[in-house]
């Protein structure tokens, strides 16, 4: 039987994890929901983000300003590569946007060995503080990370409902061109869109970074769990994508704790059954193209 | 007359590939056949019939693993082990085939993805008491020597690879000719239409995903008999967009784009790593480009040139000829 202490620190531990894959994927989330494109390159911008967060606080010591600077270069690499790239392919079928995408991230990964080196680099934690919940230990950094993507989230609520920019976004993912019919400037919609992605994936980049190693592959290497996740809460659905990455985030957490080598799969199995229920994810919705 | 234009371009592409060995180090050309063969699979899915799979390792594993399970627990017959090979692709593809080619292209490539992730766990993890986990199986010299060719001999190994790969391509050139090739292409074009002819969907989808990923486990298959060992590292998420990348490198759905992809795929990343050791830049950019260039990749910007130039050439307009 597994004792309660430690279902308590698995469950907080699958909490945290769930924060870090809700920001990692909400911009796969809002780029296909907005722009209808699949946009994998998100994984980078979390890649630098961790590496600006990495060499900034290293510089001042203190990983929040390098938190900040983490989010504003991935929101900036994320601005040029929608300048660069992006602008000519929106018109284009999703596997298209899929490839080019890769093609970035694969590429951007280069340029990040190519200032970085191929070498791990630990971050340090911020807070070596610890709490007590119910008689169990628990380091109160993935307390924070919690608290944070929570804050996040209601900010994109936030935002989405009460401002006329975040409502136009909306709009936009429902009927692109009405929105367009009521004179709103469409392409200046996605490239906000765009930034905004890129930088809630630099902000899981650099939460991510002090609980990892920072490497160049680590954007690689999530890659299969983000797109689980936004698969099981379906493409360009941000409710879906909070409740999958929190399910996600328990099931690798406790399944552990059942049974330690199947943990990694069972996200995997979960996905496969829920796709086999339910085509399009838990909240998909079965339009495909504009 | 037609017989001979027929084989004409096979024969003349392989026996480029074969002179490739005279001038190449031999593990270079091994290496290009198989992972032209790796390729052809996902590019008929691509190009073909409009699925794209980022999860083709994965199928490369079933055949790999399937091959060497049995040359390190049970035979040493190496021709067998491809064999048994081929028939695990067919299983496996036959067994998840029915809900993979349900989903929708972007659910489709993510999946297979996922399936990927999942074998990879499987033999890292869950059965490592049969693979040894990530020290993977060597059955180098379980390997028992044939009598006419010789597979554990690499020299030898690189004229079945090329007899096998010219069988592959003939296969798939028969394919793209039969009614079936049409109909892959009609439901990449409009399925619709297609239904309304009296085809069904799922049995052409079915059908062309069985065809393609077991040709990638038969590419499986021939890496474990060639490298006498195979770990979980085949199935690798990091690797698991090598074969869409050499796919579009070449030109999707076209014939001989998989072999040209894969020399440039192979021959950049050998040069490009001994050079600035950083091939992700060059690949990652190469294909941005490409894609961005009209997407039709080396062989296919080639092609259309290299049919004018025969057609100058012969005096005669023929489509087939380099097809």
């Amino acid at each position: 039987m597994i004792s309660s202490q430690l279902l308590t620190s698995g469950f907080v531990f699958g909490l945290s994890m769930g924060s870090i894959f809700f920001l990692m994927t909400i911009g796969l989330s809002l780029c296909f929901g907005v722009m209808r494109v699949i946009s994998l390159d998100q994984l980078l911008y979390y890649t630098v983000g961790a590496y600006i967060t990495y060499s900034i606080s290293l510089a001042t010591g203190n990983l929040w300003i390098g938190l900040v600077g983490g989010v504003a270069v991935g929101g900036l690499t994320a601005l040029a590569v929608e300048r660069l790239v992006f602008r000519r392919i929106y018109e284009r079928e999703l596997p298209f946007s899929m490839i080019t995408s890769f093609g970035v991230l694969i590429g951007g990964v280069g340029v990040v060995k190519f200032f970085w080196g191929l070498v791990p680099r630990p971050v340090p934690v911020p807070i070596d503080a610890q709490v007590f919940i119910l008689g169990t230990e628990i380091p109160v950094y993935r307390l924070v990370v919690v608290a944070i993507a929570a804050l996040v989230y209601l900010g994109i609520w936030l935002f989405l409902h009460k401002t006329i920019v975040g409502k136009a976004i909306r709009a936009g993912t429902e009927n692109v061109e009405h929105v367009e019919a009521l004179g709103i400037n469409v392409s200046r919609l996605f490239t906000l869109t765009f930034i905004i992605a890129g930088a809630l994936s630099g902000l899981a980049g650099g939460l991510h970074a002090p609980l990892i190693m920072v490497d160049p592959n680590m954007g690689l290497e999530v890659l299969a769990f983000a797109f689980m996740v936004v698969i099981i809460g379906g493409l360009g659905s941000i409710k879906g994508t909070l409740i999958s990455s929190f399910l996600v985030g328990q099931v690798i957490s406790l399944g552990s704790l059942v049974y330690a080598p199947l943990a990694q799969m069972a996200p995997f199995v979960l996905m496969l059954l829920i796709l086999l229920i339910k085509p399009t994810g838990l909240f998909g919705s079965p339009m495909l193209k504009r | 007359m037609g017989l001979v234009r027929w084989w004409g371009g096979l024969v003349v592409a392989f026996g480029l590939l074969a002179l490739l060995r005279v001038y190449l180090p031999l593990p270079f050309a091994i290496e290009i056949m198989i992972f032209s063969i790796y390729t052809i699979g996902c590019s008929f899915l691509l190009g073909r019939v409009g699925f794209i799979s980022f999860g083709q390792p994965a199928y490369l594993a079933v055949g790999a693993y399937a091959t060497s399970f049995y040359l390190y627990y049970f035979g040493t017959n190496p021709y067998v082990g491809i064999l048994i090979g081929i028939a695990a692709g067919v299983v496996v593809t036959l067994a998840v085939g029915p809900l993979l080619v349900r989903l929708r292209g972007d659910y489709f490539a993510l999946v297979n993805l996922a399936l990927a992730v999942i074998i990879y766990y499987l033999m890292q993890k869950v059965l490592a008491d049969i693979t040894h986990g990530d020290n993977g199986l060597w059955f180098l010299t379980n390997t028992a020597s044939t009598l006419v060719l010789d597979l554990t001999r690499p020299d030898q190994f690189f004229i079945f690879a090329l007899l096998v790969g010219f069988a592959v391509w003939a296969f798939y050139k028969y394919l793209d000719d039969s009614i079936f090739g049409a109909c892959c292409l009609a439901v990449k074009v409009n399925e619709d239409k297609l239904r309304f002819l009296g085809y069904d969907n799922f049995k052409v989808r079915l059908t062309a995903f069985v065809i393609a990923n077991t040709t990638t486990a038969l590419a499986g298959a021939l890496y474990a008999v060639y490298l006498g060992f195979v770990s979980p590292e085949i199935t690798s998420p990091a690797r698991a967009a090598d074969p869409v990348v050499v796919t579009i490198l070449g030109g999707a759905g076209t014939l001989y784009g998989p072999i040209v992809g894969s020399i440039v795929y192979t021959g950049m990343k050998d040069s490009v790593s001994k050079i600035i050791g950083n091939w992700e830049l060059i690949v990652g950019f190469t294909l941005v480009f490409i894609m961005l260039a009209g997407e039709k990749g080396i062989w296919g910007s080639i092609e259309p040139r290299l049919n004018r130039l025969i057609a100058r050439v012969t005096g005669v307009r023929n489509d087939e000829v380099g097809q």
